[in-house]
C-alpha cells in the first residue's frame, strides 16, 4: 500500500511515461522502417532482416533523373499545383456552405443540412465512371483541371466541424455589426473570418492532402496521358506487378517525399488543427 | 540525295515483301477462295489504305518496350511514303489497356497489346476490332495461339508474344543439375541449402497448377459467354494430385514460402531464396540478380502415386488488338500486322527477351540460345491457354491453392480436398 | 422529471439524466424519423398543388406584361423598368432553347427505351468497320444532365413569373422598384446565403447529386456484363434486380456471402470505430494527465502518421505484415527461431484481428487530436461533484469522462461508423479481402461489403446488382446518421450560444 500522494502520483506517471514510450515506437516504428529502408542500397524489392547494411542516396536521385516513363517530378510538381487549387476551392466552399448554415436563416436550412450530410454515404467508387463522362462532357477530361474540380467539387459537404466552430461565436457579434450597418458580407469577411483561424488551417490541411492520396479516380481520368498523372498513382504504378522487383525502393523514396512536406506543414499548423476540430467536434 | 536513298529503301523492302507473299499465295488463295484479286493483297499492299491519308494514330505498350515500338512505328511509316502517317506511342500496361478501352474507347490507342484473358470482355462489348489479315495470321502462328484469340470463329487481335506464363528458375549452385526436373529433388536441394522455393500459391494464375496438373482443365466457356467449361476428369486423380502437392509442401514447410512472384528476384539478390516459379516478366529482374547463377527450366515434375506428373500450368499470349472505334480502321489493322510480324517479334526477342509467337520466329537460333524463353516454351506444351477463363476463376482457384498449403489443412483428409474441389468448381461456375 | 426536479439536480446527476433520457427517446425517435420523411412527402404534393394553383392565379391576374412573360421570359421585368434582370431572364429561356434542340431532346427522347440502334460491325473489304449504334449509359447520363437542366429551367421560369407579378402589384400599390445594383446588394445581405451557396452546391449538384442519381437509375436497369454500351444496349427492368438481391440473400452461395459479410461489416465497423474511439480516447487522457511533460511531443509521436499518405501506409503494413515481412523478422530475432506468421492469410480470426488492430494505428491518431481539446473542455464541476460523492480516478473516468466524450462526440462517432461501414481503403489495401475461403462466393474472410461490391464490378461488370447494394447500404447508413444528427446536441442546440 503506497500511502504517499506523490508517491502513488509518480508511480501512475511513470507507468504511463513507459506506455507512451512503447506506443510511440509501435506508431513510429513502420514510418523509421520507411525511412532508413528509403536509403537503402542493397536488395531488391525487400531484404530478410531489418536495418539496412548499406546506404545511398540513389533511390532518390533515380526518382528525379530516371524519369522516362515514371516522370516523378513532372508527377509531384502536378500533384503541388492541383493541390494548391483545390485547397483553394474546398476551403472557400467549405466556408461559405458551413458560414451559411450556421449564421444565416432562411427557408430549408435544414433540410440543405440533413441532404448535404447523407450525401457522402454513398460508396463512392460507383459514381465515379459517370463523373469522368460528365467532365469528358465538357471537354475536361485528361487535364488537371479536371482534377482540381474532382478533388474540391463535394468539399462543400464537409461542413459539419467548420459549422460547429461557426455556431461557437457568439450572435452578439452579427448584431453588434449589423447595427453599425455592415452587410452580412462584410461580417463574413471582416469579422467571422478573422476570427476563424483554426478552422481555415483545418480545412486548408485536410483539402490539401487530398490529392496527393487519391489514385483510383485520378487513373481513370487521366486515362493513358502519363504527363499529367499525380504522385499518387505514380507510387502505385511503381508497385504493380511489371515494375516492382526494380522500382520497390524508389516507391519508398517517393513516398517520404511525399511525406514530409506534409509533416513538415502537419507539425506547424498542428495547434490550429486541434483548436479546429476540437471546437468544431464538440458541437458539430 | 537521303531521300532517293530512302525511297529505294523503301520499294527494295516492299518487293522482297511482295516476294515473300508471292510464295505464299497459292496456299492462302486455295484455302480462302475469296474474290479474285483480294487474295494478293496482304498488309505491305499500299491500295489496301483505301482513301485513308493524313493518318495519325496511338499506340499502347508495356513500358519495356516503348522504344523497341517508337522504332518500329517509324519503320512502319517509312514503308508507306506515299500516306502521310504519324503514330504516337504511348506507354500503357497491358492489364490497364483492356480496363482503360472498356471505359472509354475513344480515348483509347488505336493499337494496343493487351494479354488474352482480356479479349473476352473486349469482344462482348464490342470495343476490338475483328482481325482483318485472319488468314496470314493463322498461316504464321500455331493453332493453340489463334484458337486463344478466336470468339465464335472469327479472330479478334494479333498474336505478339508467347510468353505470358511461368516457369522454373534457380540458383544453379543450390539446385543440383538433373534435380530441376523433379519437385521433390528442387525442394530436397533448397532445404539442404537453407534457402526458399517460393511460389505464389494464393494467386489462381500460379495455382491452378494444383488442377491443372492432375488433368482438370479449363475448356472454353458455355455458350452463354460466361460460364466456365472443364475438360472431363477423374475426381480420385485430381484429389491424389492435390494430396501430393499438399503433403510436399507440409513436408518442406520451412523452405516452402507462398508470396507474391516479385519476392522471388528480390529472394534471389538477399540470398533468402533458392528457386521458385516465376512469370516471364521477371526474367531480367532475376538474371540481373542471380547473374552466372541463373538457370531456367520448365516446370518439375510431382510424383503422385509412385507416377511421375508433368506440372501443367496456365499460359497466356500477348495480342496487339485494334480499337473498333479507330477513326483509320484499315491502317490500325495494317500497323498491327506489321508490328506482330516475324521481324517485328525477333527485334522484341532480342532487346527485351519476348518469346515470338510466330512459328518462323520461333525457331531462329536467338531464340534456341535463350535458356529462359526456351523454358518458357518448353513449358508453353506443357500448359492451358488462359484466353478462355473466366474471371471469376482466379478468386476460388487461389483459395484452393491457399488451402492447400495452410498450416491446418491435413494432406490426408480426402474427404476434405474432395469437398474442397467440388466447393472451388461450384465457385467458378456458380455466376 | 419536472422541470423543478431537474433544476435541484447536481450537475453529476444532471448529466447522468440527459445522458439516459437520450436512450430512452431513441425508438420513439426513430417511428417520428419515419412519420416525419411521411410528412415530408406530403408537404412536397400540396406544395406542388398550391405552387401550380398559384401558377394560374398570377397569369389571370397578371397584366399583359406579365401574361407574355409566361412565354417570353423577362418581358415583364423590362417592360416594368429592370431591364438588366430581364434580359438575364430572357437569356437563360434562349440559352435553355439552345440546350435541349442541339444536345438535351436527342437523349432525352431516348430516356424511355435507353436508345434502340444496335452497334453493327460491316465488312468494307478484308476489314471490319464498327457503325456505332446508341450508346446507353451516355444516354442514361446525359437525359439525368437533361433533366437537371430543366428542372433550373423551370425553376427560373416560375421565379420569372413571380418576379413579373410582383412589379406589377408594387407599381399598382406605387411602391419603389428595386434597380439592377439594388439586388445585387440584397444578394450581399438579405439574400446572402444564396451568394454564399450557390457556387459550392453548384459544385455539388454537377459531381455529387447527377452522379448519384445516375447510380440510383443504373439499379433499375440491367447493365451487366452481358449488357455492356457501346457495343450492346442496356434498358429498363424495373424492380428486377433488387428481387434479384432478395432471391441471393435467401438462397445460394451468394445469399450465403451477402449475409456472412454483412454480419463481418457491422462487426467490422463497430470494433473499428469504438476501438480507434476509446484506445485514442485513453492515449488522449493520458498524454493530457496533469504532471506528464513533452506533451507536444508525444502527439507529435502519432501525429506524423497521419501525414503519410494511406495507401502507401497500408500497402507498407501489408508488406511487413507477410510471411517474409518486418514483423516477423522482429519477431523472429526476439524468439531466436523462425517466425513465420500469416497474419494475414491464415485463420479468418487472426486475420481480422489484425486488420482491426492496423487500423487502430491508422485511426487513432485521429481521434488524439480531437479528444485531447474536447478533454480540456469537459465542465470541471462535473469532477468536483463526483469527488464529493467520493468517486475515485477510475469511477469519475468511466461515469463522467466517458460518458460526457460519448455524449458530446456521439454524432462524430456515427460519422466514423458509417465512415467504417465504408471504409474501402483499409480492407482493399491491406487484407485485399484475405484469407480466402471456398466458403464465400468471390469473397474473403475479410472483405466488407464494400470491398467485395469492387470486386464484383471490377471482374464481372455486374454495374445494375453493385447498384442495387449500394442504394441498400446508403439508405442503412442514411436513415442511421439522419435520425442520431438530428437527436443530437449539436442540433438542438445550435444557438447555444447565440
Amino acid at each position: 500500500m503506497i500511502k504517499s500522494y506523490k508517491a502513488r502520483r509518480i508511480i501512475s506517471n511513470t507507468i504511463i511515461y513507459i506506455i507512451l514510450a512503447v506506443m510511440g515506437i509501435v506508431w513510429v516504428s513502420p514510418l523509421a522502417y520507411l525511412l532508413l529502408h528509403s536509403f537503402r542500397a542493397e536488395g531488391m524489392s525487400t531484404v530478410p532482416y531489418l536495418i539496412p547494411k548499406s546506404y545511398s542516396f540513389e533511390n532518390y536521385i533515380n526518382l528525379f533523373v530516371n524519369t522516362g516513363t515514371l516522370n516523378f517530378p513532372r508527377w509531384y510538381l502536378n500533384t503541388f499545383i492541383v493541390a494548391c487549387f483545390s485547397c483553394v476551392i474546398s476551403t472557400l466552399s467549405v466556408l461559405m456552405v458551413s458560414y451559411a448554415f450556421s449564421r444565416l436563416r432562411f427557408r430549408s436550412r435544414k433540410k440543405f443540412i440533413n441532404v448535404g450530410m447523407i450525401l457522402g454515404m454513398f460508396p463512392g467508387f460507383m459514381t465515379m465512371i459517370a463523373i469522368y463522362y460528365l467532365l469528358k462532357a465538357m471537354g475536361l477530361s485528361q487535364t488537371l483541371v479536371a482534377l482540381v474540380i474532382c478533388y474540391s467539387a463535394g468539399a462543400g459537404l464537409g461542413f459539419q466541424i467548420s459549422k460547429g466552430f461557426f455556431d461557437t461565436i457568439p450572435r452578439a457579434l452579427d448584431e453588434a455589426a449589423t447595427v453599425d450597418g455592415a452587410t452580412r458580407n462584410q461580417i463574413f469577411w471582416k469579422i467571422i473570418l478573422p476570427m476563424s483561424k483554426p478552422i481555415v488551417v483545418y480545412t486548408v490541411l485536410t483539402s490539401f492532402i487530398g490529392p496527393w492520396t487519391d489514385f483510383i479516380l485520378c487513373k481513370l481520368i487521366m486515362g493513358d496521358k502519363v504527363d499529367n498523372y499525380t504522385v499518387a498513382i505514380g507510387l502505385q504504378k511503381m508497385i504493380t506487378q511489371e515494375f516492382i522487383p526494380t522500382y520497390f525502393k524508389q516507391f519508398l523514396a517517393g513516398s517520404v517525399l511525399v511525406a514530409v512536406p506534409i509533416t513538415l506543414l502537419f507539425l506547424k499548423m498542428q495547434k490550429y488543427y486541434v483548436e479546429g476540430v476540437t471546437a468544431g467536434g464538440v458541437k458539430g | 540525295m537521303k531521300k532517293i536513298i530512302a525511297g529505294v529503301l523503301a520499294v527494295m523492302m516492299m518487293a522482297t515483301a511482295f516476294a515473300g507473299c508471292g510464295e505464299q499465295t497459292p496456299a492462302n488463295g486455295g484455302a480462302t477462295g475469296d474474290v479474285a484479286g483480294d487474295e494478293s493483297k496482304t498488309s505491305s499492299d499500299v491500295e489496301l489504305f483505301g482513301e485513308e491519308d493524313n493518318i495519325s494514330l496511338k499506340v499502347w505498350g508495356p513500358d519495356k518496350s516503348v522504344d523497341l515500338l517508337k522504332r518500329q512505328c517509324d519503320a512502319f511509316i517509312k514503308l508507306y511514303p506515299e500516306k502521310k502517317i504519324s503514330i504516337e506511342v504511348v506507354a500503357q500496361g497491358e492489364s490497364d489497356a483492356g480496363t482503360q478501352l472498356l471505359n472509354d474507347a475513344t480515348t483509347a490507342a488505336d493499337v494496343f497489346g493487351i494479354p488474352s484473358d482480356h479479349i473476352n470482355k473486349l469482344v462482348r462489348a464490342k470495343v476490338i476490332q475483328e482481325v482483318a489479315f485472319a488468314d496470314e495470321v493463322k498461316a504464321n502462328n500455331s493453332e493453340t495461339i489463334v484458337e486463344d484469340a478466336t470468339r465464335d470463329g472469327v479472330l479478334y487481335a494479333y498474336p505478339e508474344t508467347a510468353d505470358n506464363g511461368y516457369y522454373l528458375v534457380y540458383d544453379n549452385t543450390v539446385v543440383k543439375e538433373g534435380n530441376e526436373k523433379k519437385l521433390e529433388t528442387v525442394l530436397e536441394d533448397c532445404k539442404a541449402a537453407g534457402k526458399k522455393f517460393i511460389v505464389s500459391a494464393g494467386d489462381g494464375f500460379y495455382s491452378c497448377m494444383f488442377i491443372f496438373t492432375a488433368g482438370l482443365k479449363t475448356d472454353g466457356i458455355e455458350d452463354d459467354g460466361i460460364t466456365q467449361k472443364f475438360t472431363d476428369y477423374n475426381e480420385d486423380e485430381v484429389v491424389a494430385t492435390m494430396q501430393a502437392f499438399s503433403k510436399l509442401f507440409h513436408e518442406y514447410s520451412t523452405t516452402f514460402q507462398s508470396l507474391s512472384a516479385d519476392k522471388i528476384p528480390s529472394g534471389f539478390s538477399t540470398g533468402v531464396c533458392g528457386a521458385g516459379i516465376d512469370g516471364s516478366w521477371n526474367v531480367v529482374a532475376d538474371q540481373t540478380a542471380l547473374g552466372d547463377k541463373y538457370s531456367a527450366a520448365k516446370l518439375p515434375t510431382i510424383t503422385v502415386n509412385g507416377e511421375d506428373k508433368q506440372i501443367i500450368s496456365m499460359f497466356g499470349y500477348k495480342f496487339i488488338g485494334v480499337n473498333a472505334a479507330t477513326k483509320f480502321p484499315r491502317a490500325a489493322q495494317i500497323l498491327a500486322n506489321y508490328l506482330t510480324g516475324e521481324e517485328c517479334q525477333l527485334q522484341r526477342a532480342e532487346e527485351l527477351g519476348w518469346c515470338p509467337s510466330n512459328n518462323v520466329a520461333a525457331q531462329s537460333d536467338l531464340v534456341k540460345n535463350n535458356e529462359a524463353i526456351s523454358a518458357i516454351r518448353e513449358q508453353a506444351e506443357n500448359s492451358v491457354p488462359m484466353g478462355n477463363v473466366v474471371q471469376q476463376f482466379f478468386e476460388p482457384v487461389g483459395n484452393l491453392g491457399n488451402q492447400l498449403i495452410a498450416d491446418k489443412t491435413d494432406p490426408s483428409n480426402t474427404d476434405y480436398m474432395k469437398e474442397l474441389l467440388k466447393e472451388t468448381l461450384q465457385n467458378i461456375k456458380d455466376v | 422529471m419536472k422541470y423543478i426536479d431537474y433544476k435541484q439536480l447536481n450537475p453529476f446527476q444532471k448529466f447522468a439524466y440527459n445522458f439516459t433520457d437520450f436512450f430512452k427517446k431513441l425508438p420513439g425517435r426513430v417511428v417520428g424519423f419515419f412519420k416525419a420523411i411521411g410528412r415530408f412527402f406530403v408537404k412536397l404534393f400540396t406544395g406542388i398543388g398550391k405552387g401550380v394553383a398559384n401558377y394560374v392565379t398570377r397569369f389571370i391576374k397578371g397584366d399583359f406584361a406579365v401574361k407574355l412573360s409566361y412565354l417570353i421570359f423577362g418581358f415583364g421585368n423590362i417592360m416594368k423598368g429592370q431591364i438588366i434582370k430581364g434580359l438575364l431572364f430572357l437569356a437563360t429561356e434562349v440559352a435553355y432553347i439552345y440546350f435541349i434542340i442541339t444536345f438535351g431532346w436527342d437523349n432525352l427522347s431516348k430516356f424511355g427505351t435507353l436508345g434502340t440502334e444496335v452497334t453493327q460491325i460491316v465488312s468494307d473489304g478484308p476489314f471490319k468497320k464498327t457503325i456505332w449504334g446508341h450508346n446507353s449509359m451516355l444516354i442514361l447520363l446525359y437525359s439525368v444532365v437533361a433533366i437537371a437542366v430543366t428542372l433550373v429551367f423551370l425553376f427560373i421560369y416560375i421565379a420569372n413569373t413571380k418576379s413579373a407579378y410582383k412589379l406589377q402589384q408594387l407599381k399598382a400599390e406605387g411602391k419603389h422598384i428595386m434597380t439592377f445594383k439594388e439586388e445585387i446588394k440584397d444578394f450581399l445581405d438579405g439574400k446572402f446565403h444564396i451568394t454564399m451557396l450557390s457556387l459550392p452546391v453548384t459544385l455539388i449538384g454537377v459531381f455529387t447529386i447527377m452522379p448519384l442519381i445516375f447510380m440510383i437509375l443504373i439499379a433499375f436497369t440491367n447493365y451487366d456484363r452481358t449488357h455492356m454500351p457501346p457495343g450492346t444496349l442496356f434498358t429498363w427492368v424495373g424492380f428486377d434486380n433488387f428481387a434479384d438481391l432478395v432471391n441471393v440473400a435467401t438462397g445460394g452461395k451468394k445469399g450465403v456471402t451477402f449475409i456472412e459479410l454483412t454480419k463481418w461489416t457491422i462487426v467490422w465497423a463497430v470494433f473499428a470505430t469504438f476501438t480507434n474511439y476509446i484506445l485514442g480516447m485513453v492515449v488522449a487522457l493520458m498524454i493530457n494527465k496533469k504532471g506528464i511533460r513533452l506533451k507536444s511531443l508525444w502527439r507529435t509521436l502519432f501525429v506524423i502518421t497521419i501525414a503519410v499518405p494511406q495507401f502507401v501506409s497500408l500497402l507498407l503494413m501489408n508488406q511487413m505484415l507477410q510471411v517474409d515481412g518486418a514483423i516477423n523478422i522482429l519477431l523472429s530475432d526476439i524468439a531466436g527461431q523462425t517466425v513465420e506468421i500469416k497474419f494475414l492469410n491464415d485463420t479468418a480470426l487472426l486475420a481480422r484481428a489484425t486488420v482491426i488492430i492496423i487500423n487502430c494505428w491508422v485511426g487513432i491518431p485521429y481521434t488524439i487530436l480531437s479528444a485531447s481539446g474536447i478533454l480540456m473542455n469537459i465542465p470541471v464541476d462535473l469532477y468536483e461533484s463526483a469527488r464529493i460523492d467520493g468517486a475515485g480516478p477510475i469511477k469519475q473516468f468511466t461515469k463522467i469522462t466517458l460518458p460526457y466524450m460519448l455524449f458530446v462526440t456521439a454524432p462524430s462517432l456515427i460519422t466514423q461508423f458509417v465512415g467504417n461501414i465504408n471504409n474501402f481503403n483499409v480492407i482493399y489495401l491491406l487484407s485485399g479481402g484475405g484469407p480466402s475461403t471456398e466458403e464465400l462466393y468471390q469473397a474473403g474472410r475479410t472483405d466488407i461489403l464494400v470491398t467485395w461490391l469492387f470486386k464484383l464490378t471490377m471482374n464481372q461488370q455486374d454495374y445494375d446488382l453493385a447498384a442495387a447494394i449500394g442504394i441498400l447500404v446508403f439508405i442503412v447508413c442514411a436513415t442511421l446518421s439522419l435520425i442520431t444528427f438530428n437527436l443530437s446536441k449539436s442540433m438542438k442546440d445550435e444557438e447555444a450560444f447565440s
